[in-house]
């Protein structure tokens, strides 16, 4: 349930994302200047196959009979929150994925190779990574597909508003593995096509990225205040939403008192695919008419779970430095005139909704003020 | 005089595909129509449905469908489904 009425808003005190670009401001950099980190790569990795838009960070293989590759990616996002100051009872952290180390349960299942078994179920994933950066065994682990980030951004914020927690530190995590990129390559939506998000063509695609992020959340003190987050599951079908896109409505209905006034500009999902785009970009221009609506997807690649921070860090970023990337990878004509296909300043603006949708029907909006 | 018309082996074949690869429970591959649709109403098969369909056809058939789109297309109909494979299987692969 949203919690809209807290006189006293969660913020993002800190918060920062890494993709094949760098960090934040190099990949808010590269999107302005409309470069696309994704690739043509096999879709099995070292073990070959048809070529498909992946986005992996610099040097990485996608080899899933090698120990995580991902691990000091890891380490230099979270290189300031290294050590045991985490993972306590009034410091919690709040572990996303969609993934985790599936590749690795996936590569177990193969070769049986023990070494894989740490990796391969989602504790053992997270117990590992909250090992190597020192944290305490105080966290929690959350995941919904594709809103697993905004799921624990959700919980995470509303620990710390009932104040049971001081600040909690939210971690989003999602690497690319054979297993992963060989499912969406099964179901014809990753081919060999660069994503357009939000462009009306004959045919969609998307891009897999590798992507983590994190965000430190506050009741007290300085940051970007959240003015309001939804989920909302429509229990239509479990991989289809529901084709009148009421979806989109429902999950900004109890949002929608707290942007009255606001000047927004909208963070879409924009994946690619023909009929959750047209869906989401036609609802947004019915609810937001004047609201401009950007995806970075068709540069990033989709990060899964992982998306919703990832790219609210980047929505971040562009606050700060004033201006907007728009949809790269897309070119008119667009499925409704509110989509962005070119960076625009954000100075006029004054809060940023992020929206994120899921297999499931599942959706998660994240509304931020830019002050 | 009655005439009876030979049934076509590739769609016989594509039913048999169906219901095996599927598990459809009461449904025989005599039942199916070549023109029922296959996805959403008809048979009412949903996109996991398809894409095991899809893994299955491509190797049996040795064909490539490219994206989500053409595997709807391909799967409109078991005559659809069978038109579609024949523009793009070696002949070799066809069923005699």
């Amino acid at each position: 349930m949203p919690r809209l009425a807290d006189p006293n808003p969660i913020k993002v005190a800190d918060c920062g994302c890494i993709t094949p670009f760098g960090g934040a401001g190099a990949t808010l950099a590269a999107l302005l200047r409309g470069e696309r980190a994704l690739q043509p790569v096999p879709v099995g990795g070292i073990a070959g196959g048809d070529l498909v838009p992946l986005a992996l960070l610099p040097g990485r293989d996608i080899d899933e009979t090698a120990l995580p590759s991902w691990g000091p990616a890891m380490k230099r996002l979270l290189a300031k929150h290294i050590g045991p100051q985490w993972g306590t009872a009034k410091r919690p952290v709040f572990f996303t994925s969609s993934n985790f180390g599936v590749g690795h349960l996936h590569a177990y299942g193969r070769t049986r190779d023990e070494k894989h078994l740490t990796f391969g179920s989602p504790y053992g994933c997270v117990d590992w990574l909250r090992r190597e950066l020192g944290w305490g065994e105080n966290f929690a682990i959350f995941s919904h597909a594709c809103v697993s980030a905004h799921l624990g951004l959700v919980h995470a914020s509303r620990v710390v508003s009932a104040g049971l927690a001081d600040e909690a530190l939210v971690v989003t995590f999602d690497f690319i593995s054979p297993f992963v990129s060989g499912g969406f390559h099964a179901l014809k939506i990753l081919n060999a096509d660069f994503p357009a998000p939000y462009m009306n063509r004959a045919t969609g695609s998307i891009g897999l990225g590798d992507g983590a992020a994190y965000a430190v959340l506050k009741r007290d003190g300085d940051g970007f205040k959240i003015l309001g987050q939804n989920l909302h599951n429509e229990m239509y079908h479990f991989t289809a939403n529901q084709p009148d896109g009421l979806g989109f409505t429902a999950c900004l209905a109890p949002l929608m008192e707290k942007t009255k006034g606001l000047r927004l500009w909208v963070k879409g999902h924009g994946t690619g695919t023909l009929d959750a785009g047209r869906m989401e970009s036609t609802r947004m221009a019915e609810i937001f008419p004047s609201s401009p609506l950007t995806g970075w997807k068709g540069s990033l690649g989709h990060t899964l779970g992982s998306c919703g921070l990832v790219e609210l860090a980047i929505a971040i970023e562009a606050i700060r430095a004033g201006r907007t990337p728009g949809t790269v990878g897309s070119s008119a004509p667009a499925f409704t005139p509110n989509v962005a296909l070119e960076p625009f300043s954000n100075r006029e603006f004054n809060a940023v909704l992020c929206a994120s949708n899921a297999f499931g029907g599942a959706h998660a909006a994240l509304l931020l003020a830019h002050d | 005089m009655k005439i009876f018309r030979m049934a076509d082996p590739l769609t016989t074949r594509l039913k048999h595909i169906i219901v095996d690869t599927l598990r459809l429970e009461g449904v025989k591959p005599e039942e199916i129509k070549d023109d029922e649709p296959l996805i959403g109403t008809g048979l009412a098969l949903d996109s996991i449905d398809a894409l095991e369909l899809v893994v299955k056809l491509e190797k049996e058939f040795g064909i490539k469908i490219g994206s989500s789109e053409e595997s709807k297309q391909a799967l409109s109909s078991v005559a659809g489904l069978a038109a579609f494979i024949r523009q793009r299987a070696d002949a070799s692969k066809l069923p005699v």
